[in-house]
């Protein structure tokens, strides 16, 4: 994998434009901003993994809420460390660019905010997500009783099988009724 | 898997149900669980790109997988050869018996070794929990059934895709919902398979349309980089985003596409207007008596007026220099055509951000969901995300009170709130119109001031007619302000409600002011003055160098004064927020003019084009310096909407009727312009086509224009086709509206049923008698502490698992029957599975009551055995020593699978003899039990204790399976 100091092969560039939702352009932005990140030693191996810390001091991510999840889900490594390729960081950008479709954003969405990783989003999730956009430190967190209460606003809204959890599909399918969804599910490089 | 022992006991199977998938024909809809386990440990433990061709299967349907694993347990390891190809990994390459004696202490290694995706063992997961006493042994068939799945389901989407056209194909897989390297794999895949399809049929036709569409796809994707490379502003873009939001955006967004569209206006008008002209004749026509004096810059009027930059500096001649120019026509299809292609650019931006933002968008607004899937993940800078937090907070809790809230207004107080809405609304459109009619006042004022020649102004009198627009731009800051003022007062219930009601009181403020200016012009000034056009140019100008100038004001006074009042006099006010819709409708109203202006002065676009750069950066810096960001996130994308609709309906529309009234009805001036002389601007037109009915071989422009543009049954007959047209189509959205509710309905009904047959059987199992009960829950705590066996122990788990088995058929049933398609969950299928459920969960309890009564039966036996061999594995539990036993429980297995045939034979021949035929496969199973068990003892002695306990259960999951097996039988039989 080309992650030598901004050279990407003309095929290889190609194919990445195919498989994914990024411009030529965007691409090898992306790819300088990757290669920055990378110490002179790294450079010279192919496909190297950067770890999530380094990763998380870009500034499109750094203060993103859900800035380790993000790595988390689009990592491909084995050992769930949230470190990404250039070609996982590309999968990132692209899910996260313009042009990609509802469907995958709406996927990645859902991934991230499936904190446990079991597939859907319950109780426990949900409580996750909303504490970690209205902030962590007690002072800042809904009361108990407001959480219980916002978790079964939010579970009678979209739990149409009314099993107490938001699969996938009624996940997608709240996406779908908030349009503002697909233009803030956005970073840009 | 542990979570779901204990506490997911029933719900996991619920869980795994699929009957609420939304849109069950889609291909590529992806089970959550294997698009969320990552499938890439292949490459990392260094295989060759070939293998990483298991894990990954994008488009399988869960309803396939769930049915096949039944199946998959007993059938054949493998059917397809590239299974086998694609599986090098010496763990998968063992037969599938060798697998299953595997002790469970090994499999884990494996796993841990990466050899298994971590997308089946996502599955397996789930398929566990149907299972909560099972071993990991069973996880092998599941495993195996799978990824047999998987491979079937990955071969489908890849003919799939080699049908498609390599454009439709390039975007199927980009829209895949997997990793890049999985996408990476299915492409080469589909390329492989194609190119090795196409050698066969290769013919030149297809090779050129590929090379042919090869090109466009390039050319397209250097043009989309090009455009990329020239957006304008993305850095700033970037900025303002990260630090204010999408809300606040699309204000400069839209700025900017405003921009796009002067940009274009100009270079078009200038082209095909100007630059002929001016290379016809360079030397403006000036009376040497006007000379500039500065003040043009702000009137628009004196030396401006001979220049080309209005109406009246274009001739009317037919310019003769390479080739023969007719002003006439240049100037009336200039405009004409940008008008048309500024109304269909304006359709089409809006009718596809209509379908992405409004049709879908669920009219309740302000839910928890809509906030939390709002969060803008564009904003990067630290303070606006802890601001944005905590206004998030605000409004959670907001939406929390709301709702408690609701219906609690009393008659009185809504006739009061009924009341103030009355009142504001009638205040404003009060203002609104008396604002239109003082503007016509003064317009009548000043006209009759001026010198009907435009050349007879003095200075003073040129400055007297800055006066008109200054007002004009002071009511549209002013009055506005008013409106905000009004808004405090009334209590909106929704946030929407209020905004929507500022805009249109605006939209209708601005809507008075335009029509009253245009009313004059056409009534007044037409009639009045000589070369009127270049009159009206001159005024249109000054509102916009004038309406420019009040921007700033506006931005300076609106956003810095109140900034500083905020920070220093009143900090309860705080620091103001942008108002967008404000904003955006001042640029609505300056485009407005613009479209107005382009008749009368075709080079109005560049001072526009001037006016919204600097107006950018302007904006921008107020915005950064002055203002925080937003305290609600307002619907950003449906306000867009709102905001192009707007743009094209009164506005847009306005400016073309406008323009299409002065070109149809109004007599130009005699004097000045390209259409001096002529009766009105289109019969230049009729001139043209009497032309061309000279040359020879045009006549069929000549019969188009005479029967079709000229004719009203063309009209009539398109009008009544497109109506037509819209009734269809209106039927076509509703019968979809009908539909949707009735699958909305099925889908309610299917989860009620769903969770109405696992109550029941929950509750089955809880209705037997107590003391059962009690021993039951004994036991089942008994199973996971292996030092708690007793006999009855195992035939009550024995009992439960059949239960469980049952159930599991049962909820095979109901897969099976909703993945046909029977449009309802079909009753008949569904309560015989239960029937199924129940006797066998009797046909346990007898199996319990048997053995309490006489305990003679071979069952007890093989509990006894059982029990016997455990107790002797109890008194070894401390001895060491790692050896496995693959034969013996191989050997059980084998038993096992004896049973299970016999059990099939004794299926088929007695399938109507019900309680016969299965109580004797019933006991077939328990003696293979049996002899499992007595096979296991002799090893398990030496053996550790964690190897032989799980290995006891896989033969008890063993039975199971036989068990399941038979009953599939009977079924069939049945």
């Amino acid at each position: 994998m080309g992650t030598t100091a901004s050279q990407l092969g003309k095929d290889l560039l190609s194919e990445y434009q195919e498989l994914t939702f990024l411009t030529k352009q965007e691409i090898l932005l992306a790819h300088k901003r990757f290669a920055e990140l990378l110490t002179k030693d790294e450079k010279d191996l192919p496909n190297t993994r950067l770890p999530m810390e380094r990763i998380l001091t870009l500034p499109e991510l750094k203060s993103n809420p859900f800035r380790r999840r993000i790595c988390l889900v689009f990592s491909t490594s084995q050992h769930k460390d949230g470190s990404l390729t250039f070609e996982d960081f590309l999968d990132l950008l692209s899910a996260f660019s313009d042009s990609a479709t509802m469907e995958i954003k709406s996927h990645y969405a859902f991934r991230i905010f499936d904190f446990d990783d079991d597939g859907t989003l319950d109780y426990g999730d949900l409580e996750r997500l909303v504490n970690c956009l209205t902030g962590e430190t007690d002072d800042t967190r809904l009361t108990d009783e407001e959480m219980r209460q916002l978790i079964s606003n939010i579970l009678e809204e979209s739990d149409i099988d009314k099993d107490g959890t938001v699969n996938l599909s009624e996940f997608q399918h709240v996406i779908s009724r908030s349009p503002d969804f697909v233009s803030s599910f956005k970073i840009v490089l | 898997m542990t979570s779901y022992r204990n506490g997911g006991f029933f719900n996991a199977a619920y869980h795994d149900s699929e009957t609420l998938e939304i849109d069950r024909s889609k291909t590529h809809h992806t089970n959550p669980y294997a698009g969320g386990e990552r499938p890439d440990e292949h490459y990392s433990t260094g295989q060759t790109g070939g293998d990483a061709a298991v894990g990954r299967v994008p488009g399988w349907r869960e309803e396939s997988w769930r049915e096949s694993i039944p199946m998959g347990l007993i059938s054949t390891h493998s059917e397809s050869p590239s299974w086998h190809h694609d599986l090098n990994h010496s763990t998968f390459q063992i037969p599938p018996d060798s697998q299953r004696d595997q002790s469970p202490h090994v499999r884990l290694s494996s796993k841990a070794s990466g050899h298994m995706t971590m997308r089946w063992r996502g599955i397996t997961m789930r398929r566990m929990s149907m299972f909560p006493n099972g071993d990991p042994a069973n996880v092998a068939f599941t495993e195996d059934a799978i990824r047999n799945e998987m491979e079937t389901e990955e071969q489908d989407l890849v003919k799939e895709l080699v049908a498609l056209s390599t454009r439709d194909r390039i975007r199927a897989i980009r829209d895949l919902p997997m990793s890049f390297d999985e996408k990476k794999h299915i492409r080469s895949h589909v390329l492989a398979f194609k190119s090795s399809k196409q050698s066969r049929q290769f013919t030149c036709f297809a090779d050129c349309t590929e090379t042919v569409s090869l090109s466009f796809r390039r050319c397209g994707s250097s043009m989309s980089s090009a455009r990329q490379t020239l957006e304008l502003w993305q850095g700033v873009m970037k900025e303002i985003g990260g630090k204010f939001g999408t809300s606040v955006l699309i204000y400069f967004v839209f700025l900017k596409w405003l921009l796009m569209f002067n940009i274009f206006s100009f270079l078009v008008n200038f082209g095909f207007i100007t630059i002929p002209l001016l290379v016809y004749d360079p030397s403006p026509n000036i009376p040497p008596n006007v000379s500039f004096s500065g003040l043009e810059i702000l009137s628009g009027a004196g030396y401006f007026h001979y220049t080309v930059m209005y109406y009246g500096g274009y001739s009317n001649e037919t310019l003769h220099g390479l080739m023969e120019y007719n002003m006439q026509l240049a100037y009336f299809f200039t405009t004409a055509v940008y008008m048309v292609l500024c109304g269909i650019a304006l359709i089409f931006s809006m009718a596809s951000s209509f379908k992405k933002n409004y049709v879908l968008a669920d009219p309740t607004s302000n839910s928890a969901w809509q906030l939390l899937c709002s969060w803008d993940f564009s904003i990067t800078n630290e303070r606006a995300v802890r601001q944005r937090k905590n206004n998030l907070r605000v409004q959670l809790k907001e939406s929390l009170s709301e709702k408690a809230q609701r219906e609690l207004l009393t008659l009185t107080e809504e006739l009061k709130h009924f009341g103030v809405y009355l009142g504001s609304w009638l205040l404003s459109t009060g203002l609104a119109i008396g604002c239109g009619a003082s503007i016509y006042y003064l317009c009548q004022y000043q006209q009759q001031l001026l010198p009907a020649d435009a050349a007879d102004w003095s200075l003073l009198q040129e400055a007297e007619t800055l006066l008109v627009p200054f007002v004009v731009s002071l009511v549209n800051l002013v009055v506005p302000l008013f409106y905000s003022l009004f808004n405090k007062f009334e209590r909106y219930s929704s946030q929407r409600r209020q905004i929507y009601a500022l805009v249109v009181r605006n939209v209708f403020l601005k809507i008075s002011i335009l029509a009253v200016l245009c009313y004059y012009w056409m009534n007044v000034v037409a009639k009045k003055f000589s070369c009127w056009e270049s009159v009206v140019g001159e005024a249109l100008y000054r509102l916009v160098i004038v309406d420019f100038l009040f921007l700033m004001l506006g931005s300076f006074f609106g956003e810095f004064l109140s900034n500083v009042i905020g920070t220093r006099l009143l900090p309860r006010l705080g620091v103001p927020e942008f108002d967008v819709a404000r904003n955006v409708l001042e640029l609505i109203y300056a485009q407005t003019l613009a479209w107005i202006g382009i008749y009368f002065s075709p080079l109005l676009p560049a001072i526009q084009i001037l006016k919204f750069f600097l107006l950018f950066y302007v904006k921008k810096v107020s915005l950064v310096q002055n203002c925080q960001p937003p305290r609600r996130s307002g619907r950003a994308a449906q306000m867009q909407t709102i905001f192009i609709a707007l743009l094209f309906f009164p506005f847009f529309v306005g400016a073309l009727s406008m323009f299409a009234y002065t070109a149809w009805s109004l007599t130009p001036s005699e004097q000045c312009g390209p259409f001096r002389g002529l009766n009105n601007a289109f019969s230049v037109v009729g001139v043209w086509i009497d032309d061309l009915e000279e040359i020879p071989g045009s006549q069929w422009a000549v019969w188009i224009y005479e029967n079709v543009i000229r004719s009203e049954i063309f009209y009539f007959f398109i009008s009544l086709i497109i109506i037509v047209i819209i009734f269809i189509f209106w039927q076509v959205t509703q019968g979809r509206k009908q539909l949707i509710g009735l699958l909305r309905q099925r889908i309610v009904n299917e989860g009620k049923d769903k969770s109405f047959l696992l109550d029941k059987l929950q509750n089955l199992q809880k209705s037997q008698p107590d003391k059962k009960s009690k021993q039951k829950n004994q036991k089942k705590h008994s199973k996971r502490r292996p030092d708690d066996h007793s006999s009855s122990g195992q035939s009550n788990s024995n009992a439960m698992v059949q239960a469980l088995l049952a159930r599991q058929q049962l909820e095979q049933e109901d897969e099976r029957c909703s993945s046909d398609g029977v449009p309802v969950p079909s009753d008949i299928s569904t309560s015989s599975a239960l029937m199924q459920a129940m006797l066998a969960r009797q046909r346990a309890d007898d199996q319990d009551e048997d053995k309490h009564s006489s305990s003679s039966s071979a069952f007890t036996q093989a509990v006894q055995a059982r029990q016997r061999a455990e107790g002797r594995e109890r008194d070894e539990h401390y001895s060491t020593g790692f050896s496995e036993s693959p034969i013996n429980t191989s050997s059980a297995f084998t038993q096992a699978m004896q049973a299970r045939q016999r059990a099939e034979e004794d299926g088929a021949d007695d399938a109507h003899d019900l309680p016969s035929s299965v109580s004797s496969v019933m006991m077939q199973v328990v003696q293979a039990r049996e002899r499992a068990e007595k096979e296991d003892r002799p090893p398990w002695a030496p053996a550790p204790p964690q190897n032989s306990a799980p290995a006891g259960s896989s033969a008890l999951i063993q039975a199971m399976l036989a068990r399941q097996q038979a009953q599939n039988e009977y079924d069939d039989g049945y």
